[in-house]
């Protein structure tokens, strides 16, 4: 096993630059997740670090050697791809012996490997079947034999569960995550859904634009996203934005929004900055609803009660923005028809800088 | 792990990068085997479909096989002048066209007819059966055709004047006649390539959304209204992509057949620009003359054919090629 | 949609209609190789009489006997196989790697490349400097020349190519980091995986093999060399040019006519014993060459 390490890397495509310089360490048998939009030049990423994409500059390290011209094979490491590429001619045993025959490597070992790996990956009944006659989350688990059975120093996984409907998904999740406590492996994982990067990853990537936006364990980036993006790309639902201007209030800096207002913390980075803009980042989850008995409440218009049982969410808007709220249900839906605003403690908020989108410093709050 | 934007746009690294020598030299090394792969494959056009494009200036040559193609000296256009003087050739010439046109008239709709009706037809047992018999003549050699066509049109033995004879008339030498050549050169083709070439259509049609007829069954179509209405429509973009095709090809006499067919009563009539060449060039030894009267026939097909794919890029999206 | 019972009056008359118009086409497109074979077996005398029209008159394989102990025939049929073999087995192995090749998009100057194959399909140099090219390579009259020298055809090359772009490129990364090269790579993951494309391709260089004739009778003037087609050429040719044959010969058993048949009959056998195969590739086939650059 071994640690793979980025520096400036940089791909272009003729004079068109995707990948803007990524610095990126991951450590030996760490789990790590880049997450960002389609486009936003994770998979190229890991193309780079596979070998399938040459780097245009920069420099790519695995296990202290220098791999920017190595050949993906001589890389030693294995990846699983989106759309699976089973071989369909080949059977599930020889689908995740083809590596190992390529190599040459002598028959009682191919067997074993097979044995083994269709043991950890629960295929052995499958072995003579071809991928056609495999259910998704079995064709999932032989791209995943195939990597595991040549033992690399890297895997790869390049949005593996795609193609997988929302319930096979969590389970493959779940398997993925217990295979990589099991193997120790150092994994790079490429997707686009936050939900897989929060359960999965020792550490997130989060990418825009070819960039890096943010970078640190989910709960950090969960409790102190870096920017709006971050912001409004982790958790489910994602955080609100609301845009305020500072002013003056009773206690310290206060956020007023449409004739609104709503005590901040009292952060250093906040004073003395009365008119200037900010947008207030609301998790839906932070929210105490209020209703019209109460008194100092932030108020909205509800419109819509989605009840998903324990939990609902409330659709609401804020000075004409969609604003969502989590309540719990306690049994009773009922009530949360009535809710007519919330109250949020000031150290649950989180302020942006209107101007760049970056977090104000100061507020961090530290995970648990 | 503080909290911060790790964003630094970096431009230019201090990684020292291979140079690009070094660039081609790691992809040679490492995708030689395409290369190698591909080699075969040019070599095989350079030497069998380049190199006589280089033979090509033999049309504008005194060429001997002696000299040999590059030593033969030139003569300018002089082999066109000859060509556009022999009437010969302008026979040919005028013949291509008035065979390629009626070819085209009669030839193109048919294929389009035999989809339309085969996709009317129910009864999938009736309709494999009668679709493998109609492609059928496709696979047969034009020889062999050709010597149907003799036998079938022979004047004592042929069926064509046995029947004819059930009616009195007496019999005719088919062959014989430059009038008859080309509706019996052009009824072989249609009946040998029809059936094979609705396959297209049939395809075409086979695309056409279940629920577009559904839906005009609900609201009490007869079959003859979906097929006009439905199916007409949406096969159009197919036939207009297989009519510019056509266009394009519109010089490709299947001149291997009329070689087979012809003969020096019929040259009236059944002479082509390719055999025309075939006589002068390959039968007669006149290869330079021949060349010419071929580079031209080449010429006129290329602007036929890139016209065809220009229009079709413009109407589909799509080149055929 | 296939319950005739719901069908009003007027659709089920066009219904009917249509399939008579279709049955009508498929036994005219049948009678002449009924007609044919009918002949074949007829004598030489009611052949030449006109008197037959649909079953033999007269039964005999006269026809057949003169022509199965002839050494050319048997002669020019082992010719065309060993041409249609050994022609199809070249068109492979030129086409499968180079298409292949031309598919890569890490190929530098594939759009050159691609180009060089296109332009042959839209620009020919003609018979005569193909022939001359033919002759000044020393290819004619040889068995190497003719399979050779038609190994290559852009339609089939760009068919091949389109294929193999149609399959993903995980593939060939997959196996490419499972440590395969190009060779590898081609051989044990593409070929596999494009076996419809390959047997399409197979099938028209058979097609094309099998029915060829008119180069086959340029370029070859030795007659132990020469295919099939060329023979019954010659022979149709030779029978009804030649007077003497059909004067003195024509009371007997078999006639210019007879004989002309029996070799078209035992020429389309070997088609239509593969034709049920070829009939389930060239339909995928036909589309497969698309529209698409």
């Amino acid at each position: 096993m071994a640690g793979v390490k980025l520096e400036s890397i940089v791909k272009r495509y003729g004079a068109v630059q995707v990948v803007h310089g990524i610095n990126l360490d991951v450590d030996e048998k760490e789990f790590v997740v880049l997450v960002g939009p389609s486009g936003c030049g994770k998979s190229t990423t890991l193309r780079m670090i596979a070998g399938l994409e040459e780097i245009s500059d920069g420099q790519l390290t695995i296990d202290t050697r220098v791999m920017n011209r190595v050949a993906p094979k001589d890389r030693d490491v294995a990846m699983v791809f989106q759309n699976y590429a089973l071989y369909p001619h080949l059977n599930v045993a020889d689908n995740i012996a083809f590596g190992l025959r390529i190599r040459k490597e002598s028959k009682d070992k191919i067997a074993a490997s097979i044995k083994e790996v269709s043991g950890i990956l629960g295929l052995t009944d499958y072995l003579d079947r071809r991928p056609a006659d495999l259910s998704g989350g079995q064709r999932q688990r032989v791209a995943m034999g195939r990597a595991i059975v040549r033992d690399p120093k890297v895997f790869l996984f390049d949005e593996p569960l795609s193609n997988l409907d929302a319930k096979l998904r969590t389970q493959m999740r779940a398997e993925i995550k217990r295979l990589h406590k099991r193997l120790g492996a150092t994994s790079i994982y490429v997707t686009h859904d936050q939900v897989e990067a929060m359960t999965l990853a020792d550490r997130i990537v989060v990418m825009n634009d070819g960039r890096i936006e943010q970078l640190g364990t989910p709960m950090e980036l969960f409790l102190n996203p870096a920017n709006t993006f971050v912001a409004s790309f982790l958790g489910s639902p994602p955080m609100n934005l609301v845009k305020a201007t500072l002013g003056p209030g009773e206690n310290g800096p206060t956020a007023h929004f449409a004739g609104q207002s709503m005590p901040l913390a009292p952060l250093d980075a906040l004073q003395n900055r009365d008119g200037d803009e900010v947008i207030v980042g609301i998790r839906p989850e932070y929210v105490d609803v209020a209703t019209a008995e109460d008194a100092t409440q932030v108020q909205v218009n509800l419109e819509l009660v989605e009840t998903l049982g324990s939990e609902a969410l409330l659709h609401a808007t804020l000075a004409g923005d969609p604003f969502v709220i989590k309540a719990e249900t306690q049994g009773n839906a009922a009530y949360l028809q009535k809710v007519t605003g919330f109250t949020i403690k000031p150290e649950m908020l989180r302020v942006f800088d209107a101007a760049t989108g970056h977090a104000v410093p100061g507020q961090d709050r530290q995970a648990a | 792990m503080t909290v911060e934007n790790v964003d630094k746009p970096v431009e230019t690294s201090s990684f020292a990068q291979p140079t690009r020598v070094q660039r081609i030299v790691d992809h040679l090394k490492r995708e030689w085997q395409i290369y190698a792969m591909l080699i075969p494959l040019v070599i095989w056009l350079l030497l069998f479909l380049y190199k006589p494009m280089y033979g090509l200036q033999i049309a504008f040559k005194d060429y001997s096989i002696f000299r040999g193609i590059t030593a033969s000296p030139w003569i300018g256009f002089e082999h066109f002048h000859t060509l556009f003087g022999s009437e010969q050739f302008v026979r040919a010439l005028r013949n291509t066209f008035i065979i390629s046109f009626y070819t085209l008239v009669f030839g193109f709709p048919m294929p389009i007819l035999l989809a339309l009706m085969f996709n009317e037809v129910l009864n999938q047992w009736f309709r494999k059966s009668t679709q493998t018999i109609v492609y059928l003549p496709h696979f047969i050699s034009s020889v062999i055709i050709a010597g149907i066509v003799i036998t079938a049109f022979s004047p004592s033995a042929g069926i064509v004047n046995t029947v004819l004879g059930w009616f009195g008339a007496d019999p005719i030498y088919f062959l014989t006649k430059p009038e008859w050549f080309r509706p019996i050169f052009i009824g072989t083709g249609i009946w040998q390539e029809a059936g094979f070439q609705s396959i297209v259509y049939l395809a075409a049609i086979a695309g056409v959304s279940p629920t577009l007829y559904e839906s005009a069954v609900v609201d009490g179509a007869s079959r003859w209204q979906m097929m006009w209405k439905i199916t007409i429509p949406s096969i159009l973009p197919t036939i207009l992509i297989m009519l510019i095709i056509r266009i394009g090809n519109l010089l490709e006499v299947s001149f291997e057949m009329i070689i087979l067919l012809y003969q020096p009563a019929t040259y009236e009539t059944a002479d082509v620009v390719n055999t025309f060449i075939y006589r002068q060039g390959l039968q007669s030894g006149q290869y330079d003359f021949a060349a010419a009267a071929g580079l031209f026939n080449a010429v006129i097909a290329f602007i036929l054919v890139m016209g065809a794919n220009s229009i079709s890029k413009r109407y589909s999206r799509t080149s055929l090629w | 949609m296939a319950n005739m019972n719901l069908y009003s009056r007027g659709d089920r008359m066009f219904v009917w209609l249509n399939m008579f118009l279709i049955g009508v086409f498929a036994l005219s497109t049948l009678y002449p190789f009924i007609y044919i074979a009918a002949i074949s077996l007829s004598t030489g005398f009611e052949a030449r009489a006109g008197n037959v029209v649909l079953t033999p008159v007269e039964l005999t394989f006269a026809a057949y006997k003169y022509i199965l102990v002839e050494p050319a025939f048997w002669r020019s049929y082992l010719n065309t196989f060993i041409y249609t073999i050994g022609g199809t087995l070249m068109s492979l192995a030129f086409i499968i790697p180079g298409a292949y090749a031309l598919s890569r998009p890490q190929l530098y100057g594939r759009r050159f490349w691609n180009l060089m194959v296109a332009f042959t399909m839209w620009f020919n140099a003609g018979l005569i400097p193909f022939f001359l090219n033919f002759r000044d390579l020393g290819l004619l009259d040889s068995y190497f020349g003719i399979i050779i020298g038609f190994a290559v055809n852009g339609f089939n090359v760009i068919l091949m190519r389109n294929f193999f772009e149609g399959i993903p490129q995980s593939f060939e990364e997959a196996a490419r980091m499972d440590g395969a090269n190009d060779f590898q790579v081609l051989w044990k993951v593409y070929v596999p995986l494009a076996k419809p494309a390959i047997a399409t391709v197979a099938l028209f260089c058979i097609v094309s093999r099998w029915n060829g004739f008119f180069w086959a009778m340029v370029l070859l003037q030795d007659q132990d060399k020469v295919p099939l087609q060329v023979f019954l050429r010659h022979t149709i040719a030779k029978l009804s040019d030649d007077q003497e044959f059909s004067d003195t010969l024509f009371t007997q058993a078999y006639s210019a006519e007879t004989v002309t048949a029996a070799i078209i009959v035992c020429s389309i056998i070997p088609v239509l014993l593969v034709y049920p195969f070829l009939q389930k590739y060239f339909n995928k086939g036909i589309l497969l060459g698309g529209v698409k650059e």
